[in-house]
């Protein structure tokens, strides 16, 4: 392979690294795939912070579903998931997670992972919504912290090389239009080109592009504009899960995450009447319905005039013991104290924040994609969880699908074909476009997320929809400017963000029902989740549409 | 939204010699965090700014900075008006960003034996204090004992305790510990103080892995001695001089009527090596109204086997000393020592309070003494601020006793965690910093509360170095002479 050499002051391929297998991505499901791809050898991992750090699994706080239990079966976490999905989840995805969770539970054991055990000594778990039985297992409100802890210290032991700081910020494709790898810029903007046989891409979600997210700083969506720029057909990007239950003051925090452990534990929500309104929404399930039911209820008291001045309602925990708090729910304790709200005297105020994709990559059994070359696992893809995930799932779906893309691409044969310098260069003259740029990336950033919350948001609409979609591709067309090759990569993220905003709203566009998370004010087709006719919604370069079900249940 | 001004260190070493702070005015959101503040300089000054954030919920450790020189997760800091911004002490990359790198590597990750269970209920709560770090390095940028050592970090040793707990892991922790520099710790506590999570990491791992250490044998010889001869004599000084307990009856009756009453806890170091502070302090609780009575047969605290992982015997020295003030009805210890306070309050379970001496005159309130005309700078012993959180007594204290008083940075002397006696050569490189920054003040005397403190800097300075209540004493005396010249 030549360098890349154009004319002195243009981007050019500083370095070349070769490998196996590919893994983009550092968070949960990332480093699973690096750690089972390295029985094959020759793995290079790229993280785009330090490995750890970034992502969402770190950030991960109530637990982890695995069937432990006698009492508890994989018939039942099934069901629940599929019912929790609104039945739209891709069945044979959902046969994977659920049979292969407890498995996957029993290596991070093996590995070193501190989990909250009983005195019987079991891995302990909680009830989380949505579920017929208390299978979230948890350690304290950090579980994706120690996963993630455990996850590091077994990649240690193997021969996998990792490259730090390092964002990928577009796949490459061979002669045969399979991936063949993809391009970096490293902590400096120098360009690293990695070449591989298998790729696997494991870079989370990104509701980042709305205005009020749970996710992490890194939690862009990279991945999913990156699969769609190569060819890839995503599915259901419209399912977009608001966790019911974000902070909502001081402004600053506002989204961030109060875990569902908190409900978990005996936590209440109550409207500024001090109602406790999910009587009027879930009778049976209270405040442990799922996620869309209890966002849902919120957002409609807030929207009829029974929220608090912050905008939110009440989530009370002080009728719990302090000990409880203070051993179960740490870290909540902690980050309200930081702001001023001892949560063991008064109530928390919250309200509904984008939290999770649960459409994606369209993927198979065995992570495969769409297109060959690339594997896909964790938030990035779609199909696992359907309209709505079930609290605690998707860290169990990042160790499941992280196995088997993992094993999948280690198993992948050497790619033949050869990587055209022309696609390369095309790619490097997007970068070198970025400094001609006149428009400032953290404007266009901000002026998307406040277009998806209000137009995209909880409740949709078609008028909505198509104006968000309006503005997101006024958006996308602006040229980004770099202020030096160190910002390449801010522009690179905020290209990325409007890529992934047109996808969720051509979706949200294509799907006429409510289902799940998906709800449409608008909608003219009345559907129950279980009978619907419809199934994913789907999205590529060259096509779109919704799918229909052959035979209804 | 208000309008803040921020001086945050830029450093590009493209360019830059060395780090230089620049001015910003920006706008943020009331309750706005340090790290929001940068991102309005990035957004509206400067997009070059490099530093790094990611979950912004003080959950995954990417963040940290000096804000006022302190170590702090720039996502949980209040940001305030005027605050200075720099990076932790590590090598910097650029700007705020540092290379974390080098240190993380240094953490040890578990050896799973092949036949590895789930560990038991009490097994795991004994592990989960030490798992909550998330290596954001604060605890390594402040602590002392790296300035100076090839410590490897207050963390690094916080992981080898909690492998060395985790029936899994296979590797040998104690040995890898003692590489690591298990007894370059001072015990100071700074790194709990910056620590985001609160990880006791001197109590809950350096001192019990010093104790894993000595039941192999493998404690410092000269740290052998100290507990041989608390074994032998009841106390961690050798008698070189008659000692305050032989100069004194076991109670002392103040001057004036009785304002009070207290048991005092003597420590080796004011009963055998500096007996005449003590006799001092003694003078100025007479000269107070409050009674003080001595139980003869106390002992030594503890102290200098607790912190060198020394703790075979220590439930008979503790037992010993209760007994000496319980069954007296004594309601209230007073210590002078700093070290013997820490240690009563923290690993005692005593039917009486203790309180510092510091605490006992303010609270009783004092006579006012003449001032001393002096300029006189205060040590904060760390077992003092840190062990016990006492920092504002001693300065009103002191204030009080001298013409002019002038504050230095807070850090540990090098004296404790057995690190004088154990490792010298870190004690004395501490103790110099120590000179550097009295010499800086300008003072005629430098004042502490801790004999510990007080014998070491005295060592490593020409500065005189005097005990608070030698102070207070100084300025009676002189307050007598004032009124025998006038009389």
């Amino acid at each position: 392979m030549v360098l890349y050499n154009a004319p002195t002051n243009k981007m050019h391929v500083d370095e070349i690294v070769d490998a196996h297998v590919l893994v983009v991505g550092s968070g949960g499901a990332g480093v699973r795939a690096a750690i089972e791809a390295s029985r094959y050898g020759g793995v290079v991992m790229v993280s785009k912070t330090i490995a750890g750090k970034g992502g969402c699994t770190t950030m991960a706080e109530g637990g982890y579903n695995a069937v432990l239990r006698d009492r508890d079966s994989v018939d039942v976490h099934r069901e629940d998931t599929l019912s929790g999905g609104a039945y739209l989840n891709d069945p044979a995805l959902v046969d994977a997670l659920v049979r292969e969770a407890p498995e996957r539970m029993a290596d991070l054991v093996r590995w070193g992972a501190v989990f909250d055990v009983t005195e019987a000594r079991e891995v302990a778990q909680r009830p989380f919504g949505g579920q017929r039985f208390p299978r979230t297992c948890y350690a304290g409100d950090r579980t994706g912290h120690e996963m993630i802890m455990t996850l590091l210290d077994r990649l240690d032991a193997t021969d996998t090389h990792l490259y730090q700081e390092v964002s990928v910020v577009d796949l490459v494709r061979d002669e045969n239009g399979a991936v063949a790898g993809a391009i970096a810029l490293d902590r400096d903007g120098d360009v690293v080109l990695f070449r591989s046989d298998a790729t696997v891409l494991a870079t989370g979600g990104g509701t980042q592009v709305y205005d009020i997210s749970t996710n992490s700083a890194a939690g862009t969506g990279d991945g999913f504009a990156m699969a769609y720029r190569a060819g890839a057909e995503l599915i259901d990007m419209e399912m977009i899960q608001f966790h019911p239950t974000g902070a909502v003051y001081p402004y600053d925090a506002r989204g961030r995450l109060v875990t569902e452990a908190v409900r978990g534990e005996g936590g209440i929500l109550l409207n500024a009447r001090r109602e406790r309104f999910m009587k009027r929404y879930d009778p049976d399930r209270m405040e442990l319905s799922t996620r869309d039911v209890v966002a849902r209820a919120i957002a409609t008291e807030v929207l009829e005039g029974r929220g608090t001045g912050h905008g939110g309602v009440y989530l009370d925990v002080t009728h719990l013991p302090a000990e409880t708090i203070e051993t179960r729910l740490p870290v909540m304790l902690e980050q309200y104290l930081a702001y001023g709200v001892d949560i063991r005297r008064e109530p928390m105020e919250v309200a509904p924040t984008a939290h999770h994709i649960m459409g994606g990559v369209r993927i198979t059994p065995e992570c495969r994609t769409t297109i060959p070359g690339l594997f896909a696992c964790g938030e990035v893809t779609g199909g696992v969880h359907g309209a709505n995930r079930l609290g605690g799932n998707a860290l169990a779906d990042t160790q499941v699908f992280g196995k088997r893309a993992g094993e999948f691409a280690g198993k992948a044969p050497a790619r033949g074909g050869r990587i055209d310098d022309a696609a390369i260069d095309e790619k490097l003259k997007v970068l070198d476009a970025f400094f001609e740029g006149a428009i400032s990336p953290v404007d266009v950033r901000k002026d998307l997320k406040l277009t998806m919350w209000n137009q995209a948001g909880i409740f949709r609409s078609a008028p909505d929809l198509r104006t968000a979609l309006g503005h997101v591709r006024r958006l996308a067309d602006k040229r980004l400017c770099a202020a030096s090759t160190a910002n390449l990569l801010e522009c690179c993220t905020v290209r990325n963000m409007c890529t992934t905003a047109s996808l969720i709203v051509r979706c949200a566009l294509l799907r006429p029902e409510n289902r799940g998370a998906h709800v449409r004010l608008d909608a003219d087709v009345a559907t129950e989740p279980a009978t619907s006719p419809f199934s994913h919604t789907y999205v590529s370069l060259t096509r779109e549409g919704i799918e229909r079900r052959e035979a209804a249940a | 939204m208000k309008t803040i001004t921020l001086y945050v260190s830029r450093f590009d070493p493209a360019v830059d010699a060395e780090p230089h702070f620049e001015e910003y005015a920006v706008q943020v959101n009331e309750g706005a965090r340090v790290l929001h503040a940068l991102h309005a300089v990035r957004d509206e000054h400067d997009p070059t700014l490099a530093y790094r954030y990611c979950c912004g919920s003080g959950q995954c450790g990417s963040c940290a900075v000096r804000v006022d020189g302190k170590p702090v997760l720039a996502c949980m800091e209040e940001a305030r008006d005027g605050m200075t911004v720099e990076p932790l002490a590590l090598p910097v990359l650029k700007d705020l960003t540092v290379d974390l790198e080098p240190v993380i590597a240094k953490i040890a990750r578990i050896c799973p034996a092949p036949d590895a269970a789930l560990p038991a209920r009490e097994e795991i709560e004994a592990i989960k204090p030490l798992r909550d770090c998330i290596e954001c390095l604060c605890c390594v940028s402040a602590c002392p004992a790296l300035q100076v050592t090839d410590f490897a970090g207050p963390t690094v040793l916080r992981q080898e305790m909690r492998l060395a707990l985790d029936p899994r892991d296979s590797g040998d922790r104690i040995t890898d510990a003692i590489e690591k520099g298990l007894f370059y710790c001072t015990t100071c506590k700074r790194c709990v103080e910056v620590c985001p999570k609160k990880i006791d990491t001197p109590g809950k791992a350096i001192e019990k892995l010093r104790e894993i250490a000595n039941r192999r044998g493998l404690t410092l010889p000269r740290h052998q001695e100290v507990a041989q001869l608390v074994q032998e004599t009841g106390r961690s000084v050798e008698r070189t001089q008659p000692t305050f307990l032989e100069q004194v009856p076991e109670v002392i009756e103040p001057d004036g009527p009785v304002r009070g009453e207290v048991g005092f806890f003597v420590g080796c170091m004011f009963n055998g090596r500096v007996p005449r502070t003590a006799l001092d302090a003694m003078e100025v609780m007479k000269r107070n109204g409050i009674r003080v009575i001595v139980p003869h047969e106390q002992v030594c605290c503890g102290s200098p086997l607790i912190r060198t992982g020394q703790t075979s015997f220590i439930d008979d020295l503790k037992k010993r000393n209760i007994e000496a003030f319980a069954s007296r009805g004594i309601k209230t210890v007073m210590t002078i020592c700093a070290g013997c306070g820490a240690t009563l309050k923290n690993d005692y379970e005593t039917p009486f309070e203790v309180k510092d001496v510091t605490e006992i005159l303010t609270e009783y309130g004092i006579e006012l003494p003449s001032k001393l005309d002096v300029r006189a700078t205060y040590h904060d012993p760390c077992h003092l601020l840190r062990g016990q959180g006492i920092s504002e007594q001693p300065r009103t204290l002191l204030r009080l006793g001298v013409r002019e008083f002038v504050e230095m940075p807070t850090q540990c002397c090098g004296a404790g965690g057995g690190v004088r006696s154990g490792v010298p050569e870190e004690a004395k490189a501490l103790g110099a910093k120590r000179d550097e920054c009295v010499k800086a003040t300008g003072a005629d005397v430098v004042v502490t509360v801790c004999p510990f403190c007080e014998f070491h800097i005295a060592d490593c300075t020409d500065v005189p170095v005097k005990n608070l209540t030698t102070i207070l004493l100084e300025g009676y005396r002189k307050k007598d002479a004032e009124r025998k010249g006038s009389a």
